[in-house]
């Protein structure tokens, strides 16, 4: 993803809305028993843990000064039936909390898939693949992060902090000043520190993915840099990024090592203070066990400050996260069903572009008043050169983008006024670069009709000229695809989106085709594949290849936004336009091509060579 | 940026790993430099870990000697139940020490606050430097490396161990090795300090930790087991979720939201009930230590109360021991995670050691080359090589060429073309047979030499994610006008197609930038080997994306730009390799056939074929058009 631009990250917020709290705050509404649950275990928790020193103060002033053996043993008692119920107790937080963390981010990232796939075109023409992915992962895991165990450790904290005031303020109501005096301001240095220590985090991991870059450039590259001998120059700029990891990191370490100290020593003051006056005081105030009680009890509040400190951190940090999910979510889906949409029940019939105009961004138009009719089952040919909106014409046809002026009508019908599955299900798109899922073969041709048999699957296969190929891998129709499975060319992988297509079985057709080289018999296949799909069908077809633009109905010639020539392949070329000279150069690469393709492998004999002219040729024999 | 040193001190590496097999003396080895910044941390460490003992024991001994209970009140308070406020009295001779208490606390909490940070940053001063430097040996290492290396090994695997397993092993010095320490000095330094107390009753204090420790130990090595299972269903998740959002138009075309969403769910809900699996683990594992860690708390305080109410121990050393019992217990707790890490970290040091163990390739840098300048006249004798043993790519080759000369070398693929010209800046080395350049053994050439003064396109054109401006001058040291950017990339003919960018040569390429086309791409590349300006220009395949007219151009330019150069080239179409002084047919290893092309063009063969073919094509267009 990139780094630059309108998603640069913002990881930290300054200011914390209260509105985006709020909202995150009502992703655990449905769970608030288990909110509950978690925050009253971890309370009760928090005062077993305070009880503890009241008890060891008893055990001391009681039980060991006062002699009493009995009292002694039952105080222990005590003390282990504590730790008992301290254990369930926290058996029960990590499980209340650690469902709900799962369960909030399960919720988010659903939420989150769901309006993806409503969204529209033009959101994922501007937004970034990694942007979104970003957003799914790591944000939603903040979130429910700052929602269970950081609420968990803040409500840890404010019970363990008010319990252990309240215990002291029975032991020394003066000392306890002394240490509430203290405790802000050891909560404003460890917010200081965290939110540093979070930054140089950040920064250094970013680093680290610089790094991670270069490696990668330097290990893909290496046949180039030794060839290049840039060695040395490479490792002076490696070491640039390496020395600002190191820096970035190394500040992150130190400061982390720094925080810990910083607040013990302010608490080491607040204990000596207590011991000074304490001391002091000793012979009319306080007894030994509730000095010792006391000291305890501030020790215990460096913890829960830390943890405060941590958590605010934390909190800008994933206010910041949710800020850019609420954002996704609230983005409106551009394309959606007019009111009183109806579905025609059928697509087939005639196509009317009717002054339809379009563009991206409103100064740049890409359509002009483009006006176009296709007959049923007329197969469209769309040639031109790349970016002068050949592929617009077809995703305004699928309603992928919607016109700014002018009309579509589909039998007469203005298609805004039809549901979008109307229109979606009964297109049918083979892409230039094919998606494949990771799955299985038969699971991606599967995808054209869900409950199609494996009988069907075949026979699509068969149709689209894959099954050939397919019944070649070690697992047929099973292999896996992709990642960890077999790597397919192109081609193939055309072969399979023909098939899927094929299996839809749209009454509208629309091709872009593979302008990288696909071998000689693969092209066959695909070729006989359109043919079948375009048989009775209405077609258009984006055309790179000679064959398929020969026998289209119409051939169109998109240059500018709009058609510079029209009519059949013979017209054209009697024309002696831009199609002839599209065509010739056309003919002499494609021939090229394959010339070359036989030269490289050493087929000579697969080159066909035209009858007439093998006669006059003497052809000389192999080698 | 800081301006280029000379050139950046390197650490040999390999020197650690490999003077003993044993995985720590590497470890230890490669920290050499910074052995006593880590000593230093570990000697903090036990400073630290015995001022946190000393303000125990002062506070036990600030109240056994500064406060006395009056005895004739205590049994009163017990009697009564009342708890003994207001019935210790600070000894009046002592009082005037209170002072000194506090501030020797204070003094104590320094001492630990500040070797707890010193351990700290010195612990990470010595691993991030390590690792700094591990990190730049590995880069460098790895383009230091051969062609016959980097064919072997695949780029995913590399990097994993330049990235993930160089970080392991930072933990492993920041972190692991540490926290070790730590525990164990915290554990040695209290263990003793209750000696003091008593001895038996720091005999007791440990008898649970044992358990404890096994305990840690088996639910770490589930949970980290666990834990990657999560990790696996976690980027299945991301997978499913990638393809959707890049396979949008798809999903959209076969209208399949509702399909993908189910599919979708599936993966969510699977990462949702192994997230619970491996929070059962956890839920499982804190409580059941808690009591482990509980048991021997309360043990160990019993004992240590009925040793104090029977007067064997003082109040105040039952004070100190309460304090110093809990540091040596909790954290045994971390032991298992840090056992199973430490394991982990160990494999990674393996890993990267594989890579730091291969041989370099030695590239000369220092030793005088046996000419100055290149006139560029090669001579093949008899030479073979094999990649493999016994799988000879290269039969047998013979041929002379003259300086200024262009051999053109045409064969299908796999006939031996590329690896003959790789030859030459001696990437590989050949098996038998001799290379002369300008008479004399290529091998006596010191190889940094040799690639100064030869220079490779080769046909997957290769450009690195910067400018395309840096994407040319990267090959040359001294600075360049642009002047000369610009005359090369004319020579290459991208010039105008640079110009057409709205950032021209300042365009970046890449990902984050413009994509080039094949063709573009493959004369960015010539552009930048033509400012290198070699002796020996290789173009191997370099034009095969370029069209015939641009490749007649940048042919005419090369020549105008220097015609003393020695060319190799190699090609498919006849247009280019037709003008060659001479021009060697491969097969299968072997030069089949050798000549011009006027000699070639009537002599029956692959040329002569390939020839027919091309030359048809202007017929088979004339007799198209001629068919409409």
């Amino acid at each position: 993803m990139s780094d630059e631009g309108q998603f640069e990250e913002q990881e930290f917020t300054s200011k914390i809305n209260r509105g985006t709290v709020i909202r995150i705050l009502a992703q655990v509404k449905p769970y608030w028993r288990w909110v509950l649950g978690f925050m009253v275990s971890i309370s009760i928790v928090s005062i077993i843990e305070a009880s503890f020193n009241l008890l060891s103060m008893q055990i001391i002033d009681e039980g060991i000064i006062g002699g009493d053996r009995d009292l002694l043993v039952s105080l222990f008692i005590q003390y282990g039936l504590r730790m008992g119920l301290l254990a369930c107790l926290v058996y029960v937080f990590i499980i209340l909390c650690g469902q709900l963390g799962e369960r909030v981010q399960y919720d988010m990232r659903k939420k989150m898939f769901h309006h993806m796939q409503t969204l529209s075109f033009s959101y994922f023409d501007r937004t970034p693949v990694g942007w979104l992915m970003s957003r799914v992962t790591s944000d939603s895991s903040r979130i429910s992060d700052l929602v269970t165990w950081g609420m968990l450790d803040v409500t840890w904290a404010i019970v363990n902090i008010t319990t252990a005031m309240f215990f002291m303020l029975t032991i020394n109501w003066q000392l306890t000043l002394v240490v509430m005096a203290v405790l802000p301001i050891l909560l404003r240095i460890a917010m200081w520190f965290q939110v540093r220590i979070l930054v140089q985090f950040r920064d250094s991991r970013k680093m680290n993915s610089k790094i991670t870059g270069a490696l990668n450039e330097n290990i893909t590259g290496v046949r180039v840099v030794k060839a290049v001998r840039r060695e040395e120059k490479n490792l002076q700029e490696f070491n640039e990024l390496t020395g600002g990891m190191y820096r970035s990191a190394f500040k992150a370490a130190w400061l982390s090592a720094l925080f810990l100290p910083a607040v013990q020593m302010i608490s080491a003051i607040a204990v000596v203070s207590v011991i000074w006056i304490g001391g002091l005081q000793v012979p009319n105030a306080m007894s030994i066990g509730s000095i010792q009680a006391f000291v305890a009890y501030i020790v215990f509040m460096m913890w829960p400050v830390q943890d405060m400190a941590r958590v605010y951190a934390q909190m800008q940090q994933a206010v910041a996260s949710a800020e850019r999910v609420f954002a996704l979510l609230d983005t409106p889906a551009d394309i959606v069903d007019r009111p009183n949409a109806t579905d025609p029940g059928t697509l087939r019939g005639e196509i009317k572009f009717e002054n339809v105009e379009f563009y991206y961004e409103a100064d740049k138009p890409v359509l002009k008043n483009f006006n176009l009719t296709v007959r049923a089952g007329e197969t469209i040919a769309l040639v031109g050169p790349t970016g002068h909106g050949k592929s617009t014409i077809v995703n305004l046809l699928c309603r992928f983008y919607e016109p700014r002026g002018g009309q579509v009508l589909i039998n007469g019908q203005d298609y805004l006024d039809m549901p979008l599955h109307a229109i979606h299900s009964r297109i049918g798109m083979v892409l230039q670069t094919p998606h494949l899922f990771s799955g299985s073969i038969r699971e991606n041709i599967r995808y054209g009709r869900l409950n199609a048999t494996d009988e069907e699957i075949e026979t699509a296969s068969k149709l689209a000229g894959a099954h050939d190929f397919i019944i070649t891998l070690d697992k047929g129709y099973e292999e896996q695809v992709g990642e960890g499975g077999v790597l397919l060319s192109v081609g193939q992988k055309q072969l399979l989106s023909l098939a899927r297509a094929i299996l839809a079985d749209p009454e509208i057709f629309i091709m872009d085709e593979a302008t990288s080289s696909v071998d000689t018999l693969t092209e066959a296949l695909i070729q006989q594949g359109m043919d079948t799909m375009m048989n009775g069908r209405t077609s258009f077809v984006i055309a790179h290849r000679l064959s398929t633009i020969r026998k289209a109905d119409r051939i169109l010639v998109i240059e500018n936004g709009g058609i510079a020539e029209m009519g059949s392949h013979a017209e054209l070329i009697r024309q002696k336009g831009h199609y002839y000279d599209l065509y010739t150069n056309q003919f002499k690469q494609e021939l090229e091509a394959k010339y070359t393709k036989a030269i490289e492998t050493g087929e000579y004999d697969a080159v066909v060579i035209p009858a007439d002219e093998a006669e006059a040729e003497e052809q000389p024999s192999g080698d | 940026m800081t301006t280029p040193t000379a050139s950046i001190p390197m650490y040999d590496l390999k020197q650690a790993v490999t003077t003993s097999k044993a995985r720590v003396v590497g470890l230890l080895k490669m920290m050499s430099g910074y052995q006593w910044f880590y000593v230093g941390a570990i000697l903090s460490l036990v400073l630290a870990a015995i001022g946190r003992a000393g303000g125990f024991l002062l506070i036990g001994w600030f109240v056994d000697d500064l406060l006395r209970p009056l005895p004739q009140f205590t049994d009163m308070t017990a009697l009564a139940g009342l708890n003994a406020q207001s019935f210790t009295f600070i000894r009046p001779d002592l009082a005037s020490l209170i002072p000194l208490v506090a501030l020797g606390y204070l003094f104590l909490a320094l001492v630990e606050g500040s070797f707890n940070f010193l351990r700290g940053r010195w612990a990470a001063y010595t691993a991030e430097n390590v690792v700094w430097r591990i990190k730049n040996y590995v880069y460098d290492h790895l383009q230091r490396l051969t062609f016959g290396y980097h064919d072997r090994m695949q780029t995913g695997e590399l990097l994993q161990r330049s990235t993930s397993d160089v970080d392991a092993v930072r933990r492993f010095y920041a972190e692991e090795l540490v926290e070790l320490g730590r525990i164990a000095i915290l554990f040695s330094v209290n263990f003793i300090a209750i000696m003091t107390l008593n001895v038996s009753l720091a005999l007791i204090s440990v008898v649970i930790l044992p358990l404890l420790a096994i305990v840690s130990v088996y639910f770490f090595r589930k949970i980290s087991k666990k834990y990657e299972e999560f990790q696996e269903r976690e980027a299945e998740l991301s997978t499913t979720l990638q393809e959707n959002l890049s396979g949008v138009r798809v999903v959209k075309a076969f209208a399949r939201q509702q399909y993908e969403e189910d599919k979708f769910e599936k993966h969510n809900a699977a990462r949702y009930k192994s997230g619970r699996q491996l929070l059962r683990l956890h839920a499982a594992y804190w409580p059941l230590t808690d009591l482990i860690t509980g048991a021997q708390l309360i043990t160990g305080l019993v004992i240590a109360a009925i040793l104090a109410s029977d007067g064997v121990l003082t109040v105040g050393d039952y004070i100190s021991y309460a304090g110093m019992i809990g540091a040596l217990i909790n954290p045994m707790r971390q032991l298992g995670r840090l056992v199973v890490a430490i394991s982990q970290g160990l494999v990674s040091y393996d890993r990267l050691a594989e890579i730091v163990r291969e041989t370099r390739e030695e590239l000369g840098e220092n030793v005088p080359a046996p000419v100055t300048e290149i006139r560029g006249e090669v001579v093949f004798e008899n030479v073979m090589f094999e990649y493999d043993k016994d799988t000879p790519v290269l039969h047998n080759i013979n041929f002379t060429c003259k300086p200024g000369e262009t051999i053109a070398l045409l064969g299908s693929t796999g006939s031996g073309k590329t690896t003959l010209v790789t030859l030459l800046g001696r990437f590989y080395e050949y098996t038998t047979g001799r290379i002369l350049l300008d008479g004399i053994d290529l091998k006596q050439y010191p190889k940094s030499f040799l690639r100064k003064n030869v220079g490779v396109v080769q046909q997957e054109a290769f450009l690195f994610s910067r400018t395309i401006r840096e994407n040319i001058t990267l090959g040359v040291d001294h600075t360049v006008t642009d002047e000369e950017v610009i005359a090369v990339a004319k020579a290459a003919a991208i010039h105008d197609s640079i110009m057409s960018f709205p950032e021209g040569y300042k365009t970046l390429v890449g990902e984050r930038g413009v994509t080039l086309s094949g063709g573009q791409k493959q004369r960015v590349a010539l552009a930048r080997i033509l400012l290198k300006n070699p002796a020996l220009l290789i173009l191997d395949d370099a034009t095969s994306a370029v069209d015939t007219e641009t490749e007649a151009h940048i042919r005419n330019a090369l020549r105008e730009m220097n015609d003393k150069r020695t060319t190799f080239i190699i090609a498919h179409r006849i247009t280019t390799v037709m003008h060659a002084d001479k021009i060697l047919v491969l097969d299968k290893g072997r030069i089949v056939q050798m000549g011009t092309h006027e000699e070639l063009v009537n002599q029956p063969g692959i040329y002569q074929r390939t020839y027919e073919m091309q030359a048809r094509i202007e017929d088979e267009l004339e007799k198209e058009l001629a068919n409409v």
